[in-house]
């Protein structure tokens, strides 16, 4: 496909379907790899349409929303079509009384919000850089933040689902109601696909009343075994929370937008310290009335050092939901690696961190939601000796060696030069032959998003 | 194994309307001999229907007479109750309450509550997604499985997540809850523990007209309030559980609302008070506060048992599982109203109002052919009502042989496509739970069979 007449043809092509002006050849490369055709249908009719032309013709199609997770996964052999669900936009009901929301897949998040804000509601997600990402992109990453601790991820209120498969089918899963068992869950099948099973081309959510007020206490620790010692008290004590998150001692210098990024790229504290910091911290969110939050403050009593609200407030848990993405834009080298454990197993997973880390040249830096077992760890590297494409693979594979079993780690971010040195994904707890199995029943030919996919 | 026709009658119905006998019933005791019994099954291509407690209510657990069914019931014990990890290991056989039961004592339960979770199975309720009241707040059960072991029908065993919320790759956990049987046998359950309320309230709200209590299930949803249960009872139900449960429901109104909170006690008491303005609001004739847990019971007891008071009344009934937005519920109860009144027949209304999730019992003679032939009708109009509305067929009960002929009028052929090779992709050739969920065929159906009774008592304390 790679000569320029059959160029010709697939862009005639994809004209004839879309429009010429929304057929375009300048893509922006993913993992080094630059799309060769960019195509924006307008409908999930036009998206069936140019995704049976691509079947037909064996074209590999990469999904593309808001262009905020394209680095994760593997490094693709080709990209014949990035196709951009941008022009995918609109809402297509809402009504506040019934406490649902229908979007199409190529609005932003962040505008999803400001709807729901004007009648006091919210989708209980933060993950980062909601101004950017669309709905369809953070259904296909699965992507979270820090209020997965209290509403979980989208998976847990995303009701409905229209998506476009390889054949060019248009189909649907649930619907618009909250509760509803009618046909397969395939909202949960779609929900962190990575754009490997159809192009999502609408979904539909819960939603919930916005929380009137809240309030953030932080809490400092002189060890990790502390912090978590009281993460656990926390958790099993009548107070509930919003949030809950860990905060590893170099992860505060990430909890500010990156100015500009490091050169060289190495990690290099801001101020300069003589001691290694030590402090970790557990942040918490509880939303109430005064005299609810009262409580909070009476219960927690001296353990809290800081606490937050308002503008500041807002501040604070935007960048621990931006902390990737902090960190990325400080050290383009960095390794990203997100974990998933059982609960009680956050320590062990960080106390096998600090050791990979020392091992590998790499400081560590860690967020996550401390009660729910998802971590977000970055390892950024020391200006001693900048790392070989080896030392990310080994380092990685020494971590996920030195896991508690039923753990999963998957690399969120890497050089391309060291993607093609280890398995990016790693072993997943669930059968990776049902995944292949369910890949190949409706994308027989692999043409969505072709070698980035665990399957 | 059982094989004579009167062990199989035991097994030829299960808590919804249709009925058929199976060849045989096999009873499973550990993961090895499910996987065996499943490759036997697919070598000589004989049917396996997997069954836990028989509570469903949409025959999902009906099997033909060429096929058996394989029993869960005997794989019934608690593996791992894992507090630090707010986890409990099940195998599918265990009773949903007795869970609950055995981790209240640690300051936890197992959050989704059907009404017939003191006999269905956790097998069961992962096999449907079940619902319940309190499914409002916390979720139902896909929202509450974090792992699964599963026998796949030619025999293999596969694990999809674990103890941990979350994996890599495809969340092939919460595909598998409510696939209703057709895509493997579930064998091993790994469920999240929730943290029991530091305080728990119950109101009762109770309306001269239905409108009005309709009216008031949109109103504490805009209110910025979320109760953990929203249940509403029409006049006719009230009298019917008053009857036999003697709760102190007023027998007089023309609807109750059943309102619980839960949480910490200072949030508990704010929306409690919150709550009760709205219902006066909204013209509520009174507000009660149950006085203390023993009267808390009883609210939910009438309001559990409500199937079965309708049992007493009417040997035949019909119940129905639809789901509407929210703010259609005044308009569907109004419909409702005049389909009853145009077939002549008395329907029922107790449901999980704040999720929209309408549970109209249809009463019939089941004598009188007319009256039979109505019910069917009637229940037909309140399906195409609340999909007019852009609601649901079923809601937590599940399609099984039941709903499977009204699929096409939500889904296209286009969807159920899809469903069907991702099915293949499990279950080839159909060999589990065949011709359910995904249609391919018309049926029929009548009343019958007892609600299966209880096993299972709660324990103090527990929110019920």
């Amino acid at each position: 496909m790679s000569t320029l007449a059959a160029s010709e043809t697939i862009v005639r092509e994809l004209g004839s379907i879309v429009g010429e002006r929304n057929v375009t050849l300048d893509a922006l490369a993913i993992n080094g790899v630059t799309p060769t055709h960019v195509v924006a249908p307008a409908s999930a009719e036009e998206c069936a349409q140019v995704l049976a032309f691509a079947n037909n013709s064996n074209l590999v199609v990469a999904p593309a929303g808001g262009m905020t997770k394209q680095d994760i996964g593997g490094v693709p052999e080709r990209i014949d079509i990035l196709l951009s669900t941008t022009r995918l936009c609109g809402i297509e009901h809402y009504d506040p009384g019934d406490l649902t929301i229908g979007v199409n897949a190529g609005m932003t998040f962040g505008e999803v919000q400001r709807t729901l804000g004007e009648h006091l509601q919210w989708l209980p997600y933060d993950a980062a850089n909601l101004d950017h990402a669309t709905v369809g992109g953070c259904v296909a990453t699965g992507a979270t933040g820090p209020l997965k601790h209290a509403f979980g991820g989208l998976r847990d209120f995303c009701i409905g689902v229209q998506f476009v498969t390889a054949d060019g089918k248009v189909a649907k899963g649930g619907g618009r109601v909250v509760k509803n068992v009618a046909g397969y869950d395939l909202m949960k099948l779609m929900n962190g696909s990575f754009g490997t099973l159809a192009v999502i081309t609408r979904a539909a959510f819960k939603v919930f009343p916005r929380p009137r007020q809240t309030r953030s206490f932080i809490c400092k620790f002189k060890s990790l075994d502390e912090a978590l010692q009281f993460r656990t008290k926390m958790f099993q004590s009548p107070l509930t929370f919003l949030s809950m998150e860990l905060i590893s001692p170099q992860g505060p210098e990430y909890l500010s937008e990156a100015r500009e990024p490091n050169d060289p790229d190495h990690y290099a504290p801001s101020a300069p310290v003589s001691l290694k910091p030590t402090t970790w911290q557990v942040a918490l969110r509880a939303t109430g009335s005064d005299n609810v939050l009262a409580r909070y403050q009476r219960d927690l009593g001296s353990v809290v050092t800081l606490q937050l609200d308002g503008a500041d407030e807002e501040r604070f848990w935007k960048n621990v939901a931006c902390f990737e993405q902090n960190v990325l834009g400080r050290h383009r080298n960095a390794l990203v690696v997100y974990t998933h454990l059982a609960i009680q197993n956050v320590g062990p997973a960080l106390h096998a961190l600090e050791r990979v880390a020392t091992d590998y040249n790499f400081i560590p830096a860690v967020v996550g939601r401390a009660a729910t077992g998802n971590l977000v760890i970055a390892l950024l590297p020391l200006s001693v000796d900048p790392p070989s494409a080896m030392q990310y693979a080994n380092c990685v594979s020494a971590y996920r060696g030195m896991l508690p079993q039923g753990s999963s780690a998957e690399v969120a971010h890497c050089p391309v030069e060291a993607k093609g040195h280890f398995d990016i994904w790693g072993t997943s707890t669930s059968d990776i032959t049902m995944m292949r199995a369910v890949k190949n029943a409706i994308d027989p030919k692999n043409i969505l998003n072709r070698g980035r996919f665990i399957i | 194994m059982l094989d004579k026709p009167e062990e199989l009658m035991m097994y030829e119905y299960d808590a919804g309307v249709d009925k058929s006998r199976p060849g045989a019933v096999v009873f499973a005791q550990n993961t090895g001999q499910v996987a065996q019994i499943m490759t036997l099954a697919t070598k000589h291509k004989i049917p396996v229907v997997p069954r836990g407690a028989g509570t469903g209510l949409s025959g999902g657990a009906i099997a033909k007479k060429e096929a058996i069914v394989l029993s869960l019931a005997r794989m019934n014990k608690i593996l791992d109750i894992d507090i630090p990890n707010q986890r409990a290991v099940v195998q599918p056989g265990v009773v949903n309450l007795e869970l609950s039961n055995a981790t209240a004592k640690h300051g936890y339960y197992y959050a989704p509550d059907p009404s017939s979770q003191k006999a269905c199975t956790i097998g069961g309720n992962v096999a449907e997604n079940s619902g319940g009241p309190h499914t409002l707040a916390l979720g139902v059960t896909v929202n509450h499985v974090t792992g699964l072991e599963v026998v796949l029908p030619d025999g293999r065993v596969v694990r999809f997540g674990g103890k941990a919320q979350e994996t890599t790759g495809l969340d092939l956990t919460g595909f598998f809850v409510g696939s209703e049987g057709t895509m493997g046998i579930v064998t091993e359950v790994t469920v999240k523990l929730t943290k029991l309320p530091e305080h728990v309230t119950t109101l009762l709200g109770i309306y001269n007209s239905v409108q009005d209590a309709a009216n008031t299930v949109v109103a504490i949803t805009q209110s910025g309030v979320t109760p953990a249960a929203l249940e509403m009872l029409d006049g006719w139900m009230l009298r019917c559980v008053e009857e036999n449960v003697h709760a102190g429901y007023p027998t007089d109104a023309a609807a109750v609302l059943l309102i619980e909170l839960e949480g910490m006690t200072e949030v508990v008491e704010e929306a409690a008070e919150a709550v009760a303005a709205v219902c006066m609001q909204q013209n509520a004739r009174e507000v009660r506060r149950a006085r203390d847990e023993k009267q808390r019971q009883l609210l939910w007891l009438g309001r559990k048992t409500a199937f079965g008071a309708v049992g007493r009344v009417s040997p035949s009934y019909y119940t129905q599982d639809g789901v509407i937005p929210r703010t259609k519920v005044p308009a569907t109860l109004a419909e409702i109203d005049r389909i009853s009144k145009f077939y002549g027949l008395i329907i029922g209304n107790v449901f999980h109002a704040g999720d929209g999730n309408l549970h109209p019992l249809i009463l019939f003679d089941a004598r009188d052919p007319v009256q039979k032939e109505n019910s069917k009708k009637a229940a037909k109009e309140i399906m195409a009502c609340c999909l007019k509305y852009g609601g649901s067929i079923t809601g937590e009960h599940g399609v099984g042989l039941e709903k499977m002929n009204l699929m096409p009028s939500m889904f296209t052929e286009e969807d159920l496509t899809v469903m069907i090779q991702l099915r293949n992709a499990y279950n080839p050739d159909s060999i589990l739970n065949p011709q359910k969920m995904i249609p391919e065929l018309h049926y029929c159906r009548e009343i019958s069979g007892p609600l299966p009774t209880a096993k299972v008592e709660p324990v103090a304390g527990l929110p019920v």
